[in-house]
């Protein structure tokens, strides 16, 4: 090639690459044959891929990606790939063409089928399991029992009470007794048919407040918490603050007593298992699982093996929402029977099993009060919340805070107190659902507010926007609030709704309202462990020769779309396009280990230690270029597979090269990054329960229209906004959005489990069980709103759980402002709505449920002043969030305290009270009253 | 679960069965009282369709029969016989993705991806006999599929997606393509 030909040849190349189609500067300048690294093979037209997109890289790295909320300590990471756009999941192809596999589609040689026998009691005493008929039959091929593992699991270590199978009692219908395998599904269930269980009838427990109450067969034996002869699993008591002083300064109040009915995660895909021991000895268990590591943890405790000998495979999970986050008995008995007969065993759960495992969302009655005072100030919260954990504890303990401490942002308030227990009764275990703990009393709250703006005269949108904590604050129970994007959200729904031409001012029937939500994001602690020794999260990387990267990780896919925001997020880091990535999170054998899909950590933490993993690569992969283009390593950047200088673009070399050059003395490149949280929080008894390394915000505006004659309510639009702190995919942000608000629809318009008058499920199946369908959803309008968090992955937050929340306040909201009538108790199903339109006519003396008038509010004067407080709010939010590190802010400020000190450090009356003082039981509230009964320490039976 | 306490019934007869799944004759001997979904997933393999509910309550196992959406847990193989079964597997053609698998893939359709083949069965069924449904004719075709994740939302856009993929006459890519190449220019690939 002669020079001349050279420089045509590189005039064309430059032009091509240094201008968009635009015309504008965009990529930078090759100048091939200048460069003394370059080679064979590496020159040529297309040797640099596609120029960076400028409008990707955020602002502070001199792209065009605005940064309203100050710069991230992942931007110089950003190589403009994949983080922010909106991606499908990285294994959406398996899903679409069949071959994904479900926990019933593993399918072993000389595999046989296990079958549950489960109690037709609620509550009984198991006398004798006779099993000699059931094995006579032919095809039958093993039988177990509750004897053949008596040990205890449980997800929560303090709360082990479940048996693989019947140990001495059966505590619900649907209970496990014993189980079967069998060369196929009919023999197997003739099989449970033959084995004969003599049993003594208890009297079983179903009402919740009867929990409560001393018992002569509490349904749990256990020591450490036993609160006297109750069925009180756990109970709370928290109190911040002074509520009787607050209380007396209030000039407007609101008292609810609320009736939640139980609601289950509906998932598709119904429990299935495979169990198989290997010819070494080793078991592998095939199962949809949210948390593979703890069901890890269980099965080495009930197979009494060490947890080396185990592999758990997560399968593709058909839907989680929490109902596969425990260890299940099922899991253990196929481990059980697959080693008694020595072949691969299958259970797959018909529908109906599926509700007598339930860990749906909990039956509550919950009493709220809320006050406000002359100012607009939210002064206080009184909650009383009594929940039914049906047989077992999962994930109860929990559960029981969550009640309380979830509602105690993203509001400024006076004093906070709060009572909890969770009883257990004879019925399937209720457990964590999508916003865990936190929906329902979410709902009393917020319906709450509303009622509260309405007495005073303000707009409750304002209302909300003049009261809530700025950013980088603690709550009145000092959990750290970082980014809050609350007020943006309000905004964004109050603008895009046209709230102001509506609220209060349509006819009768039809209705706007709104809600907001708080959720955490990610759980500060683990539940086994003690965080300071081991991290939530480990992520390994792998890259050889061919230069696609492995990545291992423990996140357990639920179909959220765990893989693709690791694949996303080790891509962004080393400057990749997705289907370099592959990402291997199925196995135990080979992934590190990381807790789960639960409590919305998995994007925040498993990112996070992605994103380390990856740095340590990136770091070797520039120096690696630094060697070969002596350029200093930390004038390099990463753009599309290609590192090069920043200062002179041209200068750069292109991944696999940097890459060759790193592997020169190692071969394979590996790494291991991991994530651990903070520490924060406070001391006092049930602190850590809420806290979290981040929150995430959301406010929704429903509307409906309600037909007065017929109760029937009809969700039309909703304007959804959340803050995720920076939506890594935004197609999955939106997918979890709208996904939420078609589950909380469910449980706000027709989702419940009916249990008869013998305490028996009436409704265990898809027909009876409503959950809605394509007719019944509303058009959703989903709107991201990204406040940057500072510690999470490029400012990311969780947005799987928090924006169910406040979809039930916005509708029961909306449908006060369409037709005047407050409900206290969901779902709101045309026969509980109607009964609440008679009542109001025949209180008011209305002849006709069209003749009712639709509520109005004139604005008091209270109004302006809470304008101009929130004003004066977002000014100082904005510093806030723009300062370095701004000076800290303590819930109390508003209320006249110093905000940089905690509120019970400057007045005792503000500590934290966590065991009832005294007088308090002369006047208990519901869940207040398990406190009647002495904690016992040992019941005898047990140590 | 109530134990019911019915003796057992004489085991079914083996009868013989032919239909064509996904273009394939299949000759099988089967229960006499099997049902479709049954067949599909425990003898021809189909484990694409999906078992959700066995009750005709979610639409997870829907398969077309002669080009009709049925619901697979509430057909007697028997009654069947002879008849062409698509389930989602033979909705591609090779590597080529069906617009409808493609749109689920990219515009969100499909999340947790257990009601997703009885959805692509449904919609595609509708775009062969409609290739422009209106998003009401969309919502009425779906009305019998339940899926807990999306909310319904982004099915619908998909399918929208995918009839216009359908009407453009466009195909879609194949899978099996060469993907990003780790040192651009080196193959000339792109």
């Amino acid at each position: 090639m002669s020079d001349n030909d050279r420089s045509i040849k590189s005039k064309e190349a430059s032009e091509r690459d240094v201008t968009s189609e635009s015309g504008e500067m965009v990529g930078y300048r090759q100048q091939p044959g200048k460069l003394p690294f370059s080679k064979p093979g590496s020159g040529g037209r297309n040797r640099f891929s596609k120029p960076t997109d400028y409008s990707r890289i955020p602002e502070s790295q001199g792209g065009s990606l605005k940064q309203p909320w100050g710069p991230h300590r992942h931007d110089d990471l950003v190589s403009g790939q994949v983080i922010g756009k909106p991606t499908s999941l990285v294994d959406s192809n398996w899903k679409v063409t069949g071959q994904a596999k479900y926990g019933d589609d593993i399918r072993l040689q000389g595999e046989v089928i296990g079958r549950i026998l489960r109690s037709p009691h609620h509550y009984a005493r198991v006398l004798s399991i006779d099993i000699s008929k059931a094995l006579e039959l032919p095809g039958v091929l093993g039988v177990a029992t509750g004897e053949d593992a008596p040990g205890k699991f449980g997800v929560l270590p303090v709360t082990k009470d479940e048996h693989a199978m019947a140990v001495e009692k059966v505590r619900h219908v649907g209970d496990l007794v014993a189980c079967v395998a069998a060369i196929d599904e009919p023999t197997a269930r003739e099989a449970c048919r033959l084995i004969e269980v003599e049993y003594e009838v208890l009297d079983s427990i179903h009402d919740i407040k009867q929990g409560l109450e001393d018992s002569e067969n509490p349904i749990h034996d256990r020591g450490k918490y036993h609160i006297g002869d109750s069925n009180v699993q756990k109970r709370v008591f928290q109190q911040f603050g002074n509520i009787s002083d607050m209380k007396d300064s209030s000039l407007a109040s609101h008292e609810s007593n609320w009736t939640f009915t139980g609601v289950n995660h509906g998932f598709t895909e119904p429990h299935a298992v495979v169990a198989h021991w290997d010819p070494s000895g080793r078991l592998t268990l095939y199962t949809p699982q949210q948390v593979p590591h703890y069901l890890h943890r269980a099965l080495a405790d009930v197979l009494d093996i060490p947890m080396h000998q185990i592999n758990v495979y997560r399968t593709f999970v058909g839907g989680g929402f929490g109902g596969k986050s425990d260890p299940f008995p099922h899991e253990m008995c196929a481990a059980i029977l697959a080693r008694k007969t020595g072949r691969p065993v299958r259970i797959n759960f018909d529908r109906e099993e599926v509700f007598w495992v339930n860990r749906g969302r909990h039956p509550s009655k919950i009493s709220m009060s809320l006050h406000a005072d002359s100012e607009g100030r939210l002064c206080g919260i009184e909650t009383d919340a009594l929940i039914d954990g049906g047989a077992f504890a999962s994930f109860g303990h929990v559960t029981t805070y969550y009640n309380g401490v979830l509602h105690t942002a993203p509001y400024e308030i006076g004093a906070f107190h709060y009572t909890g227990a969770r009883v257990w009764t004879n019925k399937p275990a209720s457990g964590a659902m999508r916003g865990h703990g936190a929906v329902n009393s979410r709902c009393a709250v917020e319906t709450g507010i509303d009622d509260l703006a309405e007495q005073l005269g303000v707009d409750p949108i304002d209302f909300r926007l003049a009261n809530l904590l700025p950013p980088h604050s603690a709550t009145i129970t000092g959990f750290r609030v970082t980014s809050i994007g609350m007020r943006e959200c309000l905004e964004r729904v109050k603008e895009e709704s046209g709230w102001d031409e509506k609220f209060r001012k349509m006819p009768l029937g039809k209705g706007i309202g709104i809600g907001c939500g708080f959720f955490i994001s990610g759980s500060g602690l683990p539940i086994h462990w003690d965080p300071n020794k081991f991290p939530h999260a480990t992520v390994h990387l792998k890259i050889d020769m061919d230069g696609g990267v492995t990545v291992h990780t423990g996140a357990a896919d639920i179909g959220q779309g765990s893989d693709t925001v690791v694949a996303q997020s080790v891509a962004e880091v080393l400057g990749l396009p997705l289907d370099m990535i592959r990402v291997r999170s199925k196995e135990s054998d080979t992934s590190p280990v990381d807790l789960g899909s639960y409590s919305s950590r998995v994007t925040f933490m498993n990112a996070n230690a992605a994103i380390s993993a990856a740095m340590e690569i990136r770091n070797e992969l520039l120096e690696a270029t630094s060697e070969i283009t002596g350029s200093k390593i930390e004038g390099l950047v990463i753009g599309d597979r290609r590192i090069f200088d920043k200062r002179d673009p041209a200068v750069g070399v292109s991944y696999l090269e940097a890459l060759h050059k790193a592997q020169e003395d190692k071969g394979a490149l590996v790494s291991s990054g991991s994530y651990r949280t903070p520490p924060m929080g406070r001391a006092h008894k049930g602190a850590a329960a809420g806290l979290a390394p981040a929150y995430s915000f959301s406010a929704y505006v429903a509307e409906v229209d309600v037909d007065v004659e017929t109760g029937q309510t009809k969700v039309t639009k909703v304007w959804a906004a959340h803050d995720c702190g920076k939506a890594l995919n935004p197609l999955a942000v939106e997918g979890q959005i709208i996904g939420s608000c078609h589950m909380g629809l469910g449980q706000v318009l027709s989702e419940e489990m009916k249990y008869g008058r013998t305490g028996h499920l009436l409704n265990p199946d898809l027909l009876d069980y409503k959950i809605p369908t394509v007719h019944e959803m509303p058009d959703v309008t989903p709107i991201i709103v990204e406040s940057n968090d500072p510690e999470g992955p490029f400012g990311a937050k969780e947005a799987g759980e928090g924006p169910l929340l406040p979809i039930l306040p916005a509708v029961v909201n909306a449908v006060y402002d369409a037709i005047g009538v407050r409900v206290s108790e969901l779902p709101i199903t045309p026969d509980r709505l109607y009964k609440a339109i008679e009542r109001r006519c025949k209180s008011e003396g209305i002849g006709e449920p069209s003749d009712m008038a639709p509520p109005r509010l004139e604005f008091t004067s209270l109004q302006e002043t809470l304008q101009r407080r929130s004003i004066d709010h977002s000014k100082r939010d904005k510093e806030r969030r723009l300062t370095d590190s701004p000076s800290p802010y303590h819930n109390g400020a508003l209320f006249g305290l110093d905000p940089e000190i905690p509120g019970d450090e400057q007045d005792s009356r503000w500590a934290a009270v966590v065991i009832p003082p005294d007088g308090y039981l002369e006047d208990p509230g519901l869940a207040g009253s398990a406190w009647k009964h002495t904690e016992r320490r040992y019941r005898g039976d047990v140590e | 679960m109530v134990q019911y306490s019915l003796p057992l019934v004489p085991g079914p007869d083996k009868v013989r069965w032919n239909a064509s799944v996904n273009g394939v004759n299949v000759d099988f001997f089967i229960d006499s009282n099997a049902i479709l979904l049954d067949v599909l997933r425990d003898q021809s393999g189909s484990l694409g369709t999906k078992r959700g509910c066995d009750m005709g309550t979610c639409g997870c196992c829907s398969v077309m029969i002669n080009g009709t959406p049925k619901l697979s847990c509430l057909v007697l193989a028997q009654e069947v016989r002879d008849c062409e079964i698509t389930t989602v597997e033979g909705l591609s053609s090779g590597h080529h993705l069906h617009p409808i698998q493609q749109t689920f893939a990219d515009c969100g359709g499909s999340q947790c991806g257990f009601c997703t083949p009885g959805f692509l069965v449904v919609s595609a069924a509708l775009l062969e006999k409609n290739p422009s449904p209106s998003e009401a004719e969309i919502k009425t075709a779906i009305e019998g599929n339940l899926c807990r994740c999306t909310g319904y939302q982004q099915i619908v856009e998909s399918i929208s997606k995918a009839s216009e993929i359908l009407v453009s006459g466009r195909r879609v890519g194949n899978s099996t393509s060469s993907k990003s190449d780790p040192h651009p220019g080196f193959s000339g690939s792109e």
